[in-house]
């Protein structure tokens, strides 16, 4: 698989800097599970963390810091978290499969003819929301403009729009300057996950009709 | 802004590790101080790598000793400056070092230096509890192994070079690439804060960035 579209170099080193919101999060280690190049970014943001953690002076820590800690070696760990659902949804890639499978997901609602979505329940920024997105093959999404920004990648299936096609593992990182009319290709469902703040704003008759309907 | 250590550690240890830690190096006296610290003792970062190694391997509590001794006050260090309170920062670096202590097994000084890895585990901890092990869930991709790497060359040589040219990258970018570098994860700041409090556009801090890592990746490619 080739992956053609990468996250920002901002959006990369605020996830290996622990910055990103959760939602965010998990749009962006989507985009990870199938892009090689973007692990090793990662992995070179990581050293550059522990270059400034040997860097810098040592705060003054408590003289029985030590002791104390010596102390917990021998505790168990915690259990992990099990994997919330026994639900697959067909097609993914295994990774992603394992990336969902901590959330919690809804219900797949109608948005619009060819078009539902479903919550996924990772927080995220402050009026944000993460969710699923499918359409089925051939679908013309409408011509939307977005309030704020949107981190989206490609599960399966693919789209096209002004930039480019978008298949699995592709990242899609649009702000609200971004006006986009994404087709979706003939064949498969095209499913995304999709971390969004702020709501789509949908352009032409179709989208005025549509507005009112679509919570997104 | 980087400060390179001239301190000797606050280790409650002082010297009592130092006999314990490999390859330790001579250096030259300096006045006022009386015994090599830990810092000194290790002498390399290969070291604090053989030191999660030596963890891994047999449980080694002197290892444990030594690495806390270097990375617990830094680690608290760190999390202060991205403005975490000193109590918490102090707590929070302990686990991490419980957590090094529990994982060391998953340590691979093949893919990442010491210092990589326990500024990850820091960076993990700093969410809070119920949140954890989903984010480390979705961190854990960038640590899978790598087909690539597989056949790893002498990793000795990699820990400790690698060490030294990741830092030799850094010192060898311009100083406001540099700057908005360190505030990405030295301050944990969001790059939206950052165009705000060094007055420039957000587009700005993005291409700094995006500039940064380019030339760290042009300069490190054959490494990480």
């Amino acid at each position: 698989m080739t992956v053609a579209h990468h996250p920002t170099e901002a959006t990369l080193a605020a996830f290996a800097a622990g910055t990103l919101d959760e939602g965010r999060m998990l749009v962006v280690a989507a985009h990870l599970a199938a892009c090689p190049d973007c692990r090793r970014s990662v992995r070179m943001l990581e050293a550059t963390g522990g270059v400034m953690l040997d860097d810098l002076a040592p705060a003054d820590f408590a003289a029985d810091g030590l002791v104390r800690a010596m102390a917990q070696l021998d505790a168990p760990p915690a259990a992990p978290v099990a994997a919330r659902r026994a639900e697959t949804i067909p097609g993914l890639m295994p990774a992603h499969a394992r990336l969902l499978a901590p959330y919690d997901l809804g219900p797949w609602r109608w948005v619009g003819p060819g078009v539902s979505w479903r919550m996924v329940d990772a927080p995220t920024l402050p009026g944000g929301r993460v969710f699923l997105l499918k359409a089925t093959g051939g679908t013309a999404l409408p011509d939307h403009t977005h309030t704020g920004t949107e981190l989206t990648c490609v599960l399966t299936g693919a789209f096209r729009h002004e930039h480019g096609r978008y298949g699995p593992g592709d990242i899609d990182e649009a702000d609200d300057e971004v006006d986009h009319t994404p087709v979706v290709e003939a064949g498969s469902d095209c499913i995304c996950l999709v971390a969004m703040q702020g709501r789509l704003k949908l352009n032409g008759l179709l989208g005025r009709v549509l507005q009112p309907f679509v919570r997104l | 802004m980087l400060v390179r250590t001239a301190n000797p550690d606050h280790s409650p240890l002082g010297g009592a590790v130092a006999v314990l830690l490999p390859g330790r190096r001579s250096r030259p006296f300096r006045p006022g101080q009386a015994m090599a610290t830990v810092e000194e003792a290790a002498g390399s970062v290969r070291d604090y790598d053989r030191l999660i190694e030596a963890i891994a391997a047999r449980q080694d509590r002197e290892a444990f000793a030594a690495l806390f001794g270097h990375y617990a006050p830094r680690v608290k260090a760190f999390l202060m400056r991205s403005g975490t309170p000193a109590d918490l920062a102090e707590e929070l670096a302990q686990e991490t070092m419980v957590t090094v202590w529990r994982k060391a097994a998953l340590f691979d000084a093949a893919r990442a230096g010491a210092s990589a890895w326990i500024f990850a585990i820091s960076r993990n901890l700093r969410i809070d509890a119920a949140r954890r092990q989903r984010r480390e869930a979705l961190h854990a991709l960038a640590e899978e192994p790598e087909a690539e790497l597989a056949a790893a060359p002498d990793h000795d040589m990699v820990a400790a070079e690698r060490q030294q040219r990741v830092r030799a990258a850094l010192d060898h970018l311009p100083g406001e690439q540099r700057r908005i570098v360190e505030l990405s994860f030295f301050e944990g700041r969001a790059h939206g804060d950052i165009a705000g409090l060094l007055d420039i556009p957000l587009g700005t801090v993005k291409s700094r960035l995006r500039l940064a890592m380019n030339r760290m990746r042009a300069l490190l490619g054959d490494l990480i």
